[in-house]
């Protein structure tokens, strides 16, 4: 899900550049916050390689099959980290395989990127859930109903699967809007409108199964490699 | 993914290579954004033919073009199909059902010239410059330290971590992943083991990382307050001159644009 080169006018470009400009200083100024940038910078950067060349694994849906977006899953595992990732990501796509584009960089960056950040802050929901739960419970009963392991497994899976969904079906909706509005100033405003949402809505399984696979390997590293997933 | 060819530049002599290289990328992207702009159809004559002088100065085979733009070629190919008859009132021609209309086709020719342009300019600029150098450059145009060291390191381990995953892509093959499929039904288990694949790629270079840290902390990374960039290979006349006039052409390019605008052929 891809602007290619060409589609968009150039002040749509020119405004993509400032808004991923503003989301990768926002980006930059919470990572600088959050203490020594300079050791997350590796682990964020394999990161960033193994997410890339991930993005070539297909997802079997007979009789054809997709590839994820994981922009959902980058700011689940990435957090702040999810904006530049996804930067350098589209650069290498856009360089490599020509898919996307330099000029459009802006715009794919923003179009990814802001629900990365959307999906960051919804996985980081639960922790307010919990301490909220905890808050609410008597001391006594904080001791005797303690969340199972499998309990929070459960409450993990939903949140990511939440910024799963959301990572896609957010995409999916900016995409659209931008390639039914401005490829052609030709349609009429109600036809461009059914179609944003026709659009939108047909890419909801889709959305769907990449929140369930968010979901999945959510749990799977919180089994195998806890510190993996952002803290607080 | 393993066997995708990373490596864009190719080593010729030529005008454009030795382009001091943060000018290049300055006027070439210029240049793709005035192409962006182009909304009318006397524009395109010289938009392809600036294109084709850019890439036949390049020196760059033709091969290495067409060979490019196939893969993001298959995308236009849906514009082509679905604008000529979605867009516009005015029909040209109908075909059964189907209406040919002006607008549409109109919007089509300028979006797959634009395409091409903007995509031949890119992969000129790609093939002329080494992909360090080209980082380089942007680093020396304000890119900021965060954003280059992650480039760096992610064009780094990008070819292993693919390997990586090619290695057990196979060994989940060999182990019988894939055999069977059923028609028309998405299988859990299946999620379920891709998911585990792409976790254990995470994890392995996640434990990749702690040790490429360590031994980066050991040669003393992150002790320099700014990463000493090295000294700016020096401007020659070529260069300016080329830096002019791809400029001049870049605001030829908008200056027609907007005559247009203002007073529409």
């Amino acid at each position: 899900m891809h602007i290619s080169e060409g589609f968009l006018p150039a002040q749509v470009c020119i405004a993509g550049y400032g808004t991923t400009g503003l989301l990768t200083w926002f980006a930059l100024k919470q990572i600088n916050r959050q203490g020594n940038p300079n050791e997350k910078i590796p682990k964020a950067s394999l990161l960033t390689a193994a997410f890339f060349v991930a993005s070539s694994i297909s997802i079997p849906i007979p009789p054809t099959s997709v590839h994820l977006l994981l922009n959902g899953l980058l700011g689940v595992i990435l957090g702040y980290f999810a904006v530049p990732a996804i930067l350098i990501g589209l650069l290498f796509q856009a360089m490599f395989f020509g898919h996307g584009g330099l000029t459009t960089l802006g715009v794919n960056a923003t179009m990814m990127g802001f629900p990365a950040l959307l999906a960051y802050y919804i996985f980081q929901l639960r922790f307010n859930l919990g301490s909220k739960k905890q808050q609410s419970s008597s001391p006594s009963q904080t001791q005797s109903h303690l969340p199972s392991h499998r309990q929070s497994l459960r409450q993990l899976g939903i949140f990511a699967f939440l910024g799963g969904t959301l990572g896609l079906a957010l995409t999916a909706f900016i995409f659209f809007l931008l390639m039914v509005t401005l490829v052609s100033a030709d349609f009429d405003a109600q036809a461009e409108q059914t179609a944003v949402t026709y659009l939108t809505l047909a890419h909801l399984p889709l959305a769907v199964l990449e929140g369930g696979f968010t979901a999945m390997l959510a749990v799977f590293l919180q089994r195998v490699k806890p510190e993996l997933l952002t803290g607080r | 993914m393993a066997s995708a060819n990373f490596e864009t530049y190719v080593e010729v002599e030529s005008s454009l290579h030795s382009w001091t290289p943060r000018l290049k990328l300055l006027s070439l992207s210029l240049l793709m954004f005035a192409f962006a702009a182009v909304k009318h159809l006397p524009l395109v004559l010289p938009m392809l033919c600036m294109t084709a002088i850019f890439y036949s100065a390049s020196r760059l085979p033709l091969a290495y073009l067409l060979k490019r733009l196939r893969y993001p070629g298959l995308f236009i190919f849906m514009v082509v199909l679905l604008l000529p008859v979605t867009s516009g009132d005015t029909v040209l021609a109908q075909l059964g059902p189907l209406a040919v209309r002006e607008e549409g086709l109109v919007t089509t020719v300028l979006v797959v010239c634009r395409f091409v342009s903007i995509l031949t300019l890119g992969f000129v600029l790609l093939g002329t410059t080494p992909f360090l150098t080209l980082l380089r450059a942007m680093r020396s145009l304000g890119l900021p330290t965060l954003l280059a060291d992650m480039t760096l390191l992610t064009y780094r381990y990008l070819f292993e971590t693919a390997d990586m995953l090619s290695t057990m892509q196979r060994s989940m093959q060999l182990r019988g992943f894939g055999r069977r499929r059923r028609w028309f039904r998405i299988e859990g288990k299946t999620l379920l083991q891709l998911s585990g694949l792409l976790g254990t790629l995470l994890i392995r270079s996640y434990e990749r990382s702690e040790r490429v840290y360590k031994a980066m902390q050991l040669r003393g990374y992150g002790q320099l307050k700014q990463p000493q960039l090295a000294a700016q290979q020096p401007i020659d006349r070529r260069s300016l001159l080329l830096t002019g006039m791809t400029i001049l052409a870049a605001l030829g390019i908008v200056a027609a644009e907007i005559t247009f605008l203002i007073e529409p052929f």
